[in-house]
């Protein structure tokens, strides 16, 4: 796909601006003077048709602005009314019916920025109106027409990671018709589920569940699994990624490889198998489990003593192969589902509990291997120390999780899985053993759950409630003495168990860091992958195209995981099934004549970008991924030579919108720059719930705090402003860009520091975090400002800007002669 | 717990260990009959056994060098256990000895072949007993009524004539040095060396007084000290080609040993070819495999090494 130009007005046209003001009922006009309103405009250049209605938005109401722009042959409008977060995408459609480009149109809001904020002072609340249609206008004269732009699609998906959540998206989708590539990077598909013994609450055999769903993997004709196989990298967008995988040897050639077993049999060498949490073995040349898909045999070679008894066995089939390399393969894909799943925590730093050094103290995971029939003791729950079956087990809960020196969160499965392990040792051995379960809280709020619970409770489970302080060995019988503080009764205790089972935490996946650089993923403060919106996007990844299922994402125990899979293919579904993606034109373009990076190492975009939608070669000018970018505008903030423009949010057009807010009685006002997602819909939140606050504020919206450039604030106190004020998302993770907000909050510091230093007072530029909730936040922010702005006093202002004014024009100048 | 890897260096024994749920494995070297000679580490599939030389203190005698094995090397596949001459090293698996590599034949045994005909012994011989230098030789006597004798010497004649000879060797310990076979004079014993090979010293590149060489070696009597010229000579008929001499030797090329042939229990291994490649040399392995007419392994040996036109 080409980059699109920077589009150029054309010279010689002449502007033709239409104004639409609407009545909204009296929700509009019964505050503001319509009349004056309607006078006011007519007075504005370039603006040829004025025209009101009682409600724009009904039918007769667009119907006269697509007359309009036929009879006046407008070539702009302007529609003063409501929130452009309401109505914006309505008007689009009128224009374009009329034939005009969609994106010559603009809003000025005066309802939830006017009437509605400030109804006891009409007066005041007409003024802000006209000059919200003045910046309106402003912008509207320096609108290009711009093309909504289409990308074709690969109609196939990637699914990375073959546990239970990514099979079961990978069978979603490949039913519903599409090609799929199943990426494992282990050397079976079946991930945690498939080492369980049971699952709860229903106590079926997982592997029996389980390995039908694998075998359907396996047999589809529209899956392809590549196992034991890396991501090497993800280039392009959504709905056309190219990806690059590389299949690890097995030095055994996988269509030749019956999987008769004959080699494992006659092979000398066994060594730990990590896929038994090492309580078992497994030959040099063998599979982790026998029910491994697809079943194709490997050689580790770091035990493999080559004597080449298996290639004798093989005989004709030939299928070992000593020399194999690493293949790199490369596939094209329109969407990619990440179901990496996560890793169990061993607690080796935790001394206290004994791990690594009692032969006695395990893991859950590692239980799961004892119980399960086909595991390494034959289902025998034995113990290291002396093969004998214990008498007294002792289960703790929350090992490392909801600890807030280690993993602070709560690890969802555990407490159930604990109840699983205690039903099925009650169950198998009666009175013959006795369990005791120290927990924090049971958490059991799930279909079926809480009765699980009770069926453990029924059992005859000893619950104590407290946090185990210490484990101590007898070191004769390798016994165990528990150490807790029963905080029902606020007693010491103590128990002498011969196994402890510690339920640890599950932790992100090794290897996410490497899958969240990749794929430009984010993650969470607890190191899980960042969905695109926690409640409306749970399953989407903030790169377009990209999607989470299972625990990768957050833990989540099986049912859920399942759910998310099928969750996840259908959004995965959305991209992959049209056969064009439409983006927003919105997006960044680089004027490739003023790019730095031509003549000297620059690359500053490609690092601030949130999404990895620049790229930068040496000597060549940065390239912007249209796919890829979000329009947030950061990397038009940040380019030190302004050669990035934001299509519909120029440079010249914000600073058009800023000239004409501050045309009149700058120092009366405050310059609000407010943020789509976060602090607009605050502001318009405010209007809405009719808190009302001091009409002296002019507010800009851009998309993203990020694309705040630091001219914008110069030119602002330039010009005079009383008071400036930047509206973004709350720190750390509301940005709706990602990091916007960081990059604005990096870059208006610094500035502010300056500023301040050349006497300016530090209230005059202030950065506030207001969430799209928080109404009633700015209009208090906004009051707060205004006395301020009052206190400090229109001389003061005056005075302040007097000595600022030439340095920050010399600031300006320079700029424009780079 | 899962799997706990242990190493213990003790002064008479090495120790490896693999702890699983329910597998032990232990590989364990006895201080005691190692000798230092370099068998194991060349042998090992893994390399992962290091021969360490140990510093000579003037005015003492050379120390034998000390072995070192890897744990995180380490494969517990046992090979080293199978080559050691001196039956040093011992791979158990939960106490048992346990050689997998042997029951699949991945790696063939060393052929210790000894035959003993008692008949031939006068009754109250122990030459063998005593010549062995690592006293791995216990004769025993039986009287006729099945009672053992002490003394055959306090008997009467006539049940003197009816005393049987037991003669227990420690087989498993046994390099095959024949040094018993020479003592023996009636000929009651017959050893053949399972490794065959050349061994000479250029006394005139040996510094004067070393005998580093003499120090270490196992066997009474391979190497001797000449009064003639104090200077270390070979008795070619006692060395088992262990190699524990030239290991210590600090000058290059004064002693040179190769090993020429191994007898061993028939295999078709690659680990062994590997090894046998560098117990002996290129040239000896493609002897073997052409006397077995494994023309496939020959030509990856062959690969592996620039061929020389002898072993072509
Ligand atoms: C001891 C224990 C007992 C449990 N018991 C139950 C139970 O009884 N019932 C229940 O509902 N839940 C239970 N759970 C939870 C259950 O295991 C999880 O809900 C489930 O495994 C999540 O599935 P997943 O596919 O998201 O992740 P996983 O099962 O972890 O699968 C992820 C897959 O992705 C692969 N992968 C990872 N990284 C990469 C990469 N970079 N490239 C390619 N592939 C990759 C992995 O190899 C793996 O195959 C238990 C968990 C534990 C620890
Ligand atoms: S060559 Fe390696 S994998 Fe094959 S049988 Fe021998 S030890 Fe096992
Ligand atoms: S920084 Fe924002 S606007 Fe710039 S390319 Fe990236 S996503 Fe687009």
């Amino acid at each position: 796909m080409s980059q699109p130009e920077t589009p150029k007005q054309s010279e010689n046209e002449e502007l033709r601006i239409g104004v639409f003001i609407c009545h909204c009922g009296l929700n509009i006009a019964g505050t503001v003077d319509i009349k004056q309103l309607v006078e006011y405009s007519k007075t504005i250049p370039d603006v040829v048709f004025v025209k009101e209605n009682r409600y724009t938005c009904a039918d007769p109401g667009q119907e006269e602005i697509r007359k309009g722009i036929k009879e006046h042959k407008l070539n702009r409008v302007v529609v003063a009314a409501c929130s452009p977060r309401m109505h914006e995408p309505t008007f689009r459609r009128t224009v374009s019916e009329a034939g005009l480009n969609p994106f010559l149109y603009e809003m000025a809001n005066i309802r939830e920025f006017a009437s509605w904020c400030h109804p006891s002072t009409p007066q005041e609340a007409t003024e802000r109106a006209k000059d919200s249609i003045k910046m309106a206008v402003a912008k509207a004269r320096l609108m290009m027409p711009l093309q909504t732009i289409e990308v074709p699609v690969t109609n196939k998906a990637l699914v990375v990671g073959g546990g239970i959540a990514g099979m079961n998206a990978a069978l979603d989708l490949a039913e519903m018709g599409f090609k799929v590539y199943l990426l494992e990077n282990t050397e079976s598909i079946g991930g945690h589920m498939a080492a369980l013994d049971k699952t709860f609450p229903t106590l079926d055999c997982s592997i029996c569940i389980e390995g039908p769903k694998m075998v359907d993997c396996g047999r589809h004709p529209n899956i392809e699994i590549i196992a034991n196989a890396d991501l090497v990298k993800v280039d392009g967008y959504v709905g056309n990624f190219k990806v690059k995988i590389r299949k690890n040897p097995r030095y055994v050639i996988a269509e030749r490889c019956t999987g008769c077993g004959e080699c494992r049999d006659v092979c000398p060498i066994e060594f730990p198998n990590e896929w038994d949490m090492n309580l078992g073995t497994r030959k040099a040349i063998s599979v982790p489990f026998d029910q491994a898909v697809p079943l194709i045999y490997t050689i580790n070679k770091d035990y493999c003593i080559e004597c080449y008894k298996c290639v004798d066995v093989c005989g004709a089939r030939e299928a070992i192969n000593f020399e194999q390399q690493p293949e790199e393969v490369d596939i094209e894909v329109g969407a990619i589902i990440v179901s990496t799943g996560f890793d169990v925590y061993l607690p080796y730093d935790m001394p206290l509990l004994g791990y690594g050094k009692y032969p006695n103290v395990i893991t859950s995971m590692e239980f799961e291997r004892l119980i399960l029939a086909a595991g390494p003791t034959g289902g025998k729950v034995i113990r290291q120390s002396d093969g004998k079956k214990p008498h007294t087990i002792v289960f703790i809960q929350c090992v490392g999780s909801r600890d807030k020196n280690k993993y602070p969160y709560c690890s969802n499965f555990c407490c159930m899985y604990t109840l699983k392990h205690v039903v099925q040792l009650k169950e198998k051995y009666k009175e013959d053993i006795e369990v005791y379960v120290f927990y924090m809280d049971i958490r059991s709020p799930g279909k079926g759950y809480e009765e699980f619970y009770d069926r453990a409770r029924q059992n005859g489970v000893n619950f104590i409630h407290g946090r185990v302080g210490r484990i101590n060995e007898d070191p004769n019988t390798h016994n165990l003495i528990i150490r807790a503080e029963d905080q029902t009764l606020d007693l010491p205790i103590e128990v002498e168990a011969d196994m402890v089972v510690l339920a640890t935490a599950a932790i992100p996946k090794k290897g996410s860091d490497e899958i969240a650089r990749i794929l430009n993923l984010s993650r969470g403060a607890d190191g899980f992958f960042m969905e695109s919106h926690p409640k409306l996007k749970p399953m989407d990844a903030p790169t377009d195209g990209v999607f989470y299922a299972g625990a990768c994402q957050g833990l989540k125990d099986i049912p859920f995981s399942v759910s998310q899979g099928s969750g996840a293919a259908s959004r995965a579904a959305t991209v992959i099934s049209k056969p064009k993606w439409k983006i927003e034109p919105i997006i960044s373009v680089v004027d490739e004549s003023r790019c730095r990076n031509v003549t000297a190492k620059c690359g500053i975009c490609e690092d601030k970008c949130p999404y990895g939608a620049i790229k930068i070669e040496p000597n060549k000018p940065a390239k912007v991924i249209t796919a890829s970018c979000h329009g947030c505008g950061t990397c038009v903030a940040e380019c030190p030579q302004d050669a990035i423009t934001q299509l519909h949010f120029t440079d010249a057009q914000i600073l058009a919108q800023i000239r004409a807010a501050l045309e009149e009685n700058p120092e009366d006002k405050i310059l609000a720059i407010l943020c789509n997602w976060c602090c607009y819909a605050g502001a318009d939140l405010a209007g809405t719930s009719r808190f009302e606050y001091p009409p002296s504020v002019r507010a800009i919206r851009v998309m993203c705090s990020g694309r705040v450039d630091r001219d914008f604030i110069l030119e602002a106190l330039r010009l005079g402003a009383g008071m400036v004020l930047i509206g973004a998302c709350h720190l750390p993770y509301d940005c709706h860009y990602i990091s916007g907000n960081y990059k604005m909050k990096a870059r208006t510091d610094a500035l502010k520091n300056m500023l301040t230093k050349l006497g300016m007072s530090p209230e005059r530029f202030r950065v506030e975090y207001v969430s799209a909730a928080e109404g009633i936040h700015y209009a208090e922010l906004i009051r707060e400002i205004d006395e301020q702005r009052k206190a400090l006093g229109k001389e003061k202002i005056k005075a302040e800007n007097a000595k600022l004014r030439s340095i920050i024009e010399n600031m300006l100048r320079r700029k424009q002669q780079k | 717990m899962p799997l706990k890897t242990v190493k213990k260096d003790a002064a008479d024994a090495l120790t490896l260990e693999w702890i699983l749920h329910v597998k032990r494995y232990k590989l364990a070297l006895d201080k005691m009959r190692c000798v230092g000679c370099q068998i194991c580490s060349l042998a090992c599939p893994k390399e992962a056994i290091k021969i360490e030389k140990q510093p000579k203190v003037q005015g003492q005698k050379a120390k034998k060098a000390l072995v070192d094995i890897d744990l995180e090397k380490c494969n517990f596949c046992g090979i080293c256990d199978v080559s050691c001459p001196y039956g040093a090293i011992k791979l158990t698996l939960n106490g048992e000895h346990v050689l997998s590599v042997l029951d699949k034949e991945s790696y063939p045994e060393l052929i210790r072949d000894i035959k003993v005909d008692t008949h031939q012994c006068p009754k109250d011989c122990v030459e063998c007993e005593d010549a062995c230098p690592l006293s791995l030789i216990k004769i025993t006597r039986v009287g006729y009524d099945g009672n053992p004798v002490e003394d055959v010497a306090t008997l009467p004649p006539s049940q003197r004539k009816r005393v049987q000879i037991n003669l227990d060797i420690q087989k498993e310990y046994c390099p095959t040095c024949r040094v018993c076979e020479f003592k023996c004079a009636p000929g009651a014993i017959k050893v053949r060396k399972f490794i065959e090979g050349k061994i000479a010293i250029d006394q005139k590149k040996c510094p004067d007084g070393c005998t580093d060489c003499l120090d270490v070696c196992p066997i009474t009597g391979a190497l001797y000290l000449s009064e003639k010229d104090n200077k270390v000579y070979v008795n070619e008929l006692f060395c088992d080609y262990c190699g524990a001499c030239k290991v210590v030797c600090p000058v290059d090329d004064a002693l040179t040993l190769k090993r020429t042939k191994i007898h061993h229990t028939p295999v078709r291994s690659g680990a062994w070819n590997k090894a046998l490649e560098k117990l002996t040399s290129p040239v000896g392995t493609v002897k073997e495999l052409k006397a077995h007419s494994s023309q496939k392994a020959k030509e990856t040996v062959c690969r592996r090494f620039v061929c020389e036109e002898e072993i072509r």
